[in-house]
């Protein structure tokens, strides 16, 4: 059913007012603020981050775990996916749900419980050496072990997921094909599967890249000093520094990344609807 | 063969994704100054603690209140505008859409900063409403998403009968489209009361004096590893997990009734 425009105008106004007044109008603030000083326009904050030594290694930092996580949840989800592919119907929900029970626990908690587990008289640590394999209690809180630990908990059953909606997408009777052609079953998932399925990993990737860029409670509450990301350095510009200027270029910078992460995405998931069915379905 | 190695390594992946939850239910249960598992006698000393100490039970006030507020109006302007972007026929539409669902994936650090400084000018840190209003912003998507993909599943062939038998367009949507909305509208309900209850970076910014419960957990945990916080972690999983399972049941059973019902499109 078609409404009038008017109609449509009052039904929108309220959350586009919303979003315009608390999102759109602080975060082209923040983008202002990198080129414009109040008065005119200045190179200067751009340029000081790029001279600062600090600045150049978070982000490269935050880049690289950001990377690293993403690769690991990739490499440890897909085969978890592909286990649940394998279920009936009835035990995928329910491998689902068992997944996603960690994602109900509010991610402050999560990480807390890490301290708990990974500090140096944790309980990883006693059992290690109530165990007599080591001697000394291992440093593993405030390391980028522990960032690197939380995170990928955090993040991890969101790439099984859309690993699993990946492999479901592929085609059953193109497997079928390969089998009855002489494929082992190996073959099969190597040559037919892992092919089609790779690029909706792939989107899963990136989000869970683009969610690795902003992560501040992990890096914070498990990293050391020499593991903090680009979201602490933006918090400690802004309260302990003072200078806003330098946190809305980084922020800047995070959020260029993030906008180029997600043309990648719809790039990939455009491509995709075609290329998971080998454009034979349909 | 390989199933079997699969299902093994499932088995322990899952162990590593639940291992917080069964950690936390017995260190919350100690009876000692201090956090250790296992407990050597187990007690309910720091729930009790949480029920007693005033600053715990301001903060989950504050958090309620502007739980509550929030969902209530990112659900109102939430539907509204789902049902414009479902109904009506503009160019806009996927840029708002985006608009809309944005709040949800750029970096929580970038918009904490951006609200941070807008508020310091106009005078709004530490103001409950501007904080609920930020809320709100944030729980929206959530909204727009599971309502206006519910609405889309809407057989609109019902509402179009009630139109003919004379009914208003506003009173056959109330009678037709809108119980069929009412379980997608509870279930966004409870993630947008979550997504408020939980948030903590952009509250940390403009949230001044002021302290939600996971402010007050932080806090905490910058000074000292206290047994209250296992406690209250294992009292809010409780919570949110029944909030969102109930949900979870409402949505599904809602999608089953309809199914039958439904007339595919043509």
């Amino acid at each position: 059913m078609r409404i009038r425009w008017t109609k449509t105008l009052l039904l929108l106004a309220p959350a586009t007012a919303l979003a315009a007044i608390l999102f759109v109008y602080p975060v082209f603030g923040v983008l202002t603020l990198t080129v414009h000083d109040g008065t005119s326009f200045t190179a200067e904050p751009v340029r000081q981050i790029y001279a600062s030594q600090l600045a150049i290694i978070v982000l490269q930092r935050t880049f690289v775990t950001a990377a690293t996580v993403t690769l690991i949840c990739l490499v440890m989800g897909y085969p978890m996916a592909y286990f649940m592919a394998g279920l009936t119907p009835r035990r995928r929900v329910m491998a689902t749900y068992l997944i996603l029970l960690p994602f109900w626990i509010s991610i402050l908690i999560r990480t807390y419980t890490w301290i708990i587990l990974l500090g140096r008289e944790g309980i990883l640590n006693k059992t290690l050496s109530s165990l007599g394999l080591t001697g000394e209690p291992i440093q593993l809180l405030y390391t980028p072990v522990a960032v690197h630990v939380g995170m990928v908990q955090i993040l991890l059953p969101i790439v099984v997921l859309t690993c699993l909606t990946s492999i479901l997408d592929v085609e059953r009777d193109l497997v079928k094909a390969a089998r009855s052609l002489g494929a082992t079953p190996r073959q099969a998932f190597w040559k037919v599967v892992f092919p089609l399925s790779v690029s909706g990993a792939a989107t899963g990737g990136i989000i869970c890249f683009i969610l690795c860029l902003g992560f501040y409670v992990t890096p914070t509450l498990l990293g050391g000093r020499t593991s903090i990301l680009i979201a602490n350095l933006i918090d400690l510009q802004v309260h302990k520094t003072l200078k806003w200027d330098l946190a809305a270029v980084m922020a800047s910078a995070l959020l260029l990344a993030t906008f180029a992460c997600l043309l990648i995405y719809w790039g990939l998931t455009r491509k995709r609807s075609e290329f998971a069915t080998g454009g034979l379905a349909r | 063969m390989t199933r079997i190695v699969l299902a093994i390594y499932f088995a322990i992946v899952t162990g590593f994704l639940l291992l917080p939850l069964i950690f936390l239910v017995p260190i919350s249960l100690t009876d000692s100054q201090f956090l250790e598992f296992p407990p050597k006698s187990l007690s309910l000393r720091w729930y009790r603690e949480f029920f007693t100490d005033q600053s715990w039970l301001d903060a989950t006030l504050v958090s309620l209140k502007i739980g509550i507020g929030a969902t209530i109006l990112s659900l109102l302007l939430g539907t509204l505008a789902s049902i414009a972007l479902v109904r009506a026929d503009f160019r806009a539409k996927g840029v708002l859409t985006a608009l809309f669902i944005a709040p949800l994936i750029i970096p929580s650090v970038v918009l904490a900063l951006a609200l941070y400084i807008i508020f310091l000018r106009w005078r709004l840190v530490s103001n409950i409403y501007a904080l609920t209003l930020a809320h709100a912003l944030i729980a929206m998507p959530y909204v727009v998403m599971i309502v206006s993909g519910s609405l889309r599943r809407f057989d609109m062939t019902i509402e179009r009968a009630a139109r003919i038998l004379g009914a208003s367009p506003v009173r056959a949507f109330v009678h037709t489209a809108l119980p069929f909305l009412t379980p997608a509208m509870f279930a966004s309900s409870i993630l947008a009361f979550f997504a408020s209850f939980d948030e903590l970076i952009i509250t940390l910014f403009i949230s001044g004096g002021l302290q939600t419960l996971p402010v007050r957990i932080w806090n905490d945990l910058s000074l000292k590893l206290d047994p209250t916080v296992p406690a209250v972690a294992v009292m809010l999983t409780l919570v949110s997990i029944v909030g969102m399972s109930i949900g979870e049941v409402i949505r599904r059973r809602n999608e089953l009734r309809y199914q039958t019902h439904s007339v595919p499109e043509a």
